[in-house]
Parts: structure tokens; sequence; C-alpha cells
């Protein structure tokens, strides 16, 4: 046990993992971005009565939430390429898994959303002549958001720790910044605790943020 | 899009997955056999230990639940064995990691189920005569246990899907395997749909099971929210 720490060899590849860091956050920004835009559609189709809308929508999703992500992310950069139309590289191979993921989850957060609205809100709707889109992006979506964000902010949490999974096909973000500097000076012991360490510093204040938002909603009621 | 698929060649080496598939099963259920309790200890510690076993207990798992497993399994791998001069070989080190990752998410469970169990039951079991661990096992933990059934399954399975990170340190998982074939028979889109296609029939299958089991416990009004 003794072990000589020396943080210094970190702090000479600061660069280094700052590009990662940088490259982490792009990856985890553009797949929420997209996740929770198209994740809205699909919930809403999941939610539809039309089996045009229902079947396909609900096949994504099961698809999507019962692999593993890391299965789906290679899917993309190894199996994908062969009969995709354009070029695939490591980042987009990641955000198509992570995203088209993050849709799945997303979308199931969406329907329950939707389907915990009461009834009424809908009549009330069509009472002042409100149509389907109408009743949907005016009165449903509105109150049924609020209720969504913390599942929302978990989604992100757990998008934040999957962006690491992009290490695995060579996409240079902050777990494989981590992996290169490590095999460059040889100091697995500090490389590896500090990047645990920075992935905690961003993540746990979500983790704060969603149970103080869920005890002032219980508070609520 | 004129291409020759040509699903002979993975059926060829079929073998070689449920090789893999196996050893996913290994370290799924070793790391749940370990993980689930060692997350009840976690849970009872960070409940009812005094303030210097809580405190730290808190934290980590707070850190297991806010750091990425692959990071977790590095850590394990490669940064772990210097550090106290043991070798770790791949096996041992993803079942350490995640019987630690699982346990950390286990133990909060655990919490839930406990706290959600009404005061009555303490008041009740307290009027019997029994102590603190009397009631906390004969009364509490019995019911609080049959309640989280169904979210431990669910972790069970997100466990599962957590194990592929094992081919990164070159564990031989499913996925590593097919990775494998892949590599030597060129034919990745077909292993890499095949492994995808099995893994998503273990998990349907028990994400319906642990829906069914859900339905009917909330028809039979023993389910909380969570």
């Amino acid at each position: 046990m003794d072990y000589l720490w020396d943080f210094q060899s970190i702090l000479n590849n600061k660069q280094l993992l700052l590009i990662g860091l940088q490259n982490t956050l792009i990856l985890a920004v553009v797949c929420l971005v997209l996740g929770l835009a198209f994740g809205a559609i699909v919930g809403i189709a999941r939610y539809s009565r039309n089996p045009i809308l229902y079947w396909p929508s609900t096949a994504f999703v099961e698809v999507f939430r019962n692999t593993p992500v890391l299965v789906q992310i290679m899917w993309f950069f190894f199996a994908f390429p062969i009969i995709s139309p354009f070029e695939i590289n490591a980042f987009t191979a990641a955000a198509l898994g992570l995203t088209l993921n993050t849709i799945a989850f997303s979308a199931e957060i969406y329907r329950a959303g939707i389907q915990s609205i009461h009834k009424g809100q809908w009549e009330a709707g069509k009472a002042l002549g409100m149509s389907y889109t109408q009743q949907m992006s005016r009165v449903i979506l509105p109150q049924s958001i609020r209720r969504m964000i913390p599942a929302f902010m978990n989604r992100a949490i757990e998008l934040m720790k999957m962006t690491s999974l992009a290490s695995v096909i060579a996409y240079g973000e902050l777990m494989y910044q981590a992996k290169v500097v490590s095999t460059i000076e040889f100091n697995p012991i500090e490389m590896y605790t500090t990047v645990a360490l920075i992935f905690f510093a961003i993540i746990f204040p979500f983790t704060l943020l969603v149970q103080r938002y869920e005890d002032k909603q219980r508070e609520k009621g | 899009m004129g291409y020759d698929w040509d699903f002979w060649v993975v059926f060829r080496e079929f073998g070689l997955l449920m090789h893999g598939l196996i050893n996913t099963l290994k370290v799924t259920g070793l790391s749940l056999t370990f993980g689930v309790p060692l997350g009840l200890c976690l849970a009872l510690l960070r409940l009812y230990g005094n303030w210097p076993i809580r405190v730290p207990v808190g934290i980590i798992i707070e850190f297991f639940r806010a750091t990425p497993p692959i990071a977790q399994l590095f850590w394990f791998f490669f940064a772990l064995p210097i550090l106290i001069g043991v070798e770790i070989d791949p096996f041992k080190a993803s079942v350490l990691t995640f019987s630690l990752q699982s346990s950390a998410f286990f133990a909060e469970v655990f919490r839930g189920g406990i706290v959600s169990i009404d005061k009555g039951q303490w008041e009740a079991a307290k009027a019997i005569g029994m102590n603190r661990n009397k009631s906390l096992k004969r009364i509490i933990l019995p019911q609080a246990v049959k309640r989280m059934i169904p979210a431990f399954l669910e972790r069970a399975i997100e466990l599962m899907k957590t194990t592929t990170l094992v081919g990164t340190i070159s564990y031989a998982d499913l996925l590593y395997e097919a990775n494998t074939i892949a590599q030597s028979t060129y034919r990745s889109l077909e292993v890499f749909t095949v492994a995808a296609g099995i893994y998503f029939v273990i998990i349907f299958v028990c994400s319906i099971g642990v829906r069914q089991l859900e339905r009917r416990m909330a028809r039979t009004g023993e389910t909380t929210a969570h």
C-alpha cells in the first residue's frame, strides 16, 4: 500500500482531458436535445389508437429499451456502415445509438405523462372547439411536461454516464482520453480516479437537484 | 442496398456465442448474489447507523450511482491491482465492480421499500414487545421486500445490460464473442444483429414478466409508488 500518488502527470495532460470533456459534453447535449425532441413524437405515437402509429413506435421503443446500449453503439459502428448510405464515424455511431436509446426511454416518459392527465382536460379542450393537435399542444403537454421534469433529468444523468461507452469505439471523449493518457504516463491509478471524480462532480449535483425537485413536488401533492 | 445477407456464418459460430452468453449470465448471476445482500447491509447502515457510519456509506452509494460503470470497471481492473499489489483477472474485476455497483442501486431499492412501510407497523411490533432488530427482521423487511420485488427485477435486468462492458477488459461475454466472430468472418452486420437479437429476446421476456408481476401486484394492492 506504499503507493506514491503522483497527480502531476495528470496536470501535464490537462489539455487532452479538457478536449475529452468537451467531446463528452457535445455528445451528451446533441443526444439529449434530439432524444427529447423526437421522444415527444414517438411518445405521442405510442399513445395513439391508430395501429399504423402505435405498432411501429411500440416495436421501436421495445427494441431500444430491451437491448444493452453498448450493443446499440457497436451495432451502429460495426454493422450499420455496411448498409448505410452515408459515412459513419465514431461520433455519428455513438450519437445514433445514444439518441435512439434516449428517444425510446423519453417516449415512455411522455406517454406516461400524457396518460396521467385527467380525461376532463381533453374534454374541456374539445368543448372549446380545439382540434386534437391543439388539445395536445396547448392543454395536455404544458400540464404534463411539468410532471415529467424529474424523469427527464434522470434520463439526462443516465445519458451522461452512457456517453462514456463511446470510448469503446474510439470516440475521443473523456474516458477515451483518460485511457490514452494512462497508457502514455503509466498512471492508471491517478488517471482513472480523476476521471471518476470528474464524472461524479458533473453528475452528482444533478442527482441532488432531482431529489430536491421530487421532494418539493411531493410537498405540493 | 444490394447487400447479400449470409446468416449461415453466424450459425456456424453459434457455439461461441452461446459460450459468451453463459459468461454473461455468470457475471450477472454472481454480481446479483453478492450485490443484493450487500445492498441490504448498505441500506440498513444508511438508515440506522450513527453518523460516522451513515455519512461514508451514503457517499459510497452516491459515488457508485453517479459515475459511469465503465469508469468503475477500469478503476478496478487497471488501478486497483497496482494499488494493492494483487493481480485481478478480468472475471474477478467484473464481478467485483458489478457487485459493488449493483449493491449501491439495490441499497436505494431496499431503503425505499423500508421507508414505505407504514409507521403503525413499527408501533405494532413495539407494542408486542419486539426490539428494533426483531421488528425489522420479522415485520418490516418481509413486507418491504415483497413490495420491492419488481424494482429488484428491473435492477437485475439493468445489471445484465451493463455487463456488456466486461468485453472492454477482454472478458469473453456475448458481445465480446460477437466482436471476435465479426472480425474473423467479416460478417459484422449479421453477427451484431444476431447478438442484439439474443439480448433482446432474453431481456424482453424478463421485462414482460416484470410488467405482469407489477400488474398483478397493483391489483392486489401490494405495490408502492416508486
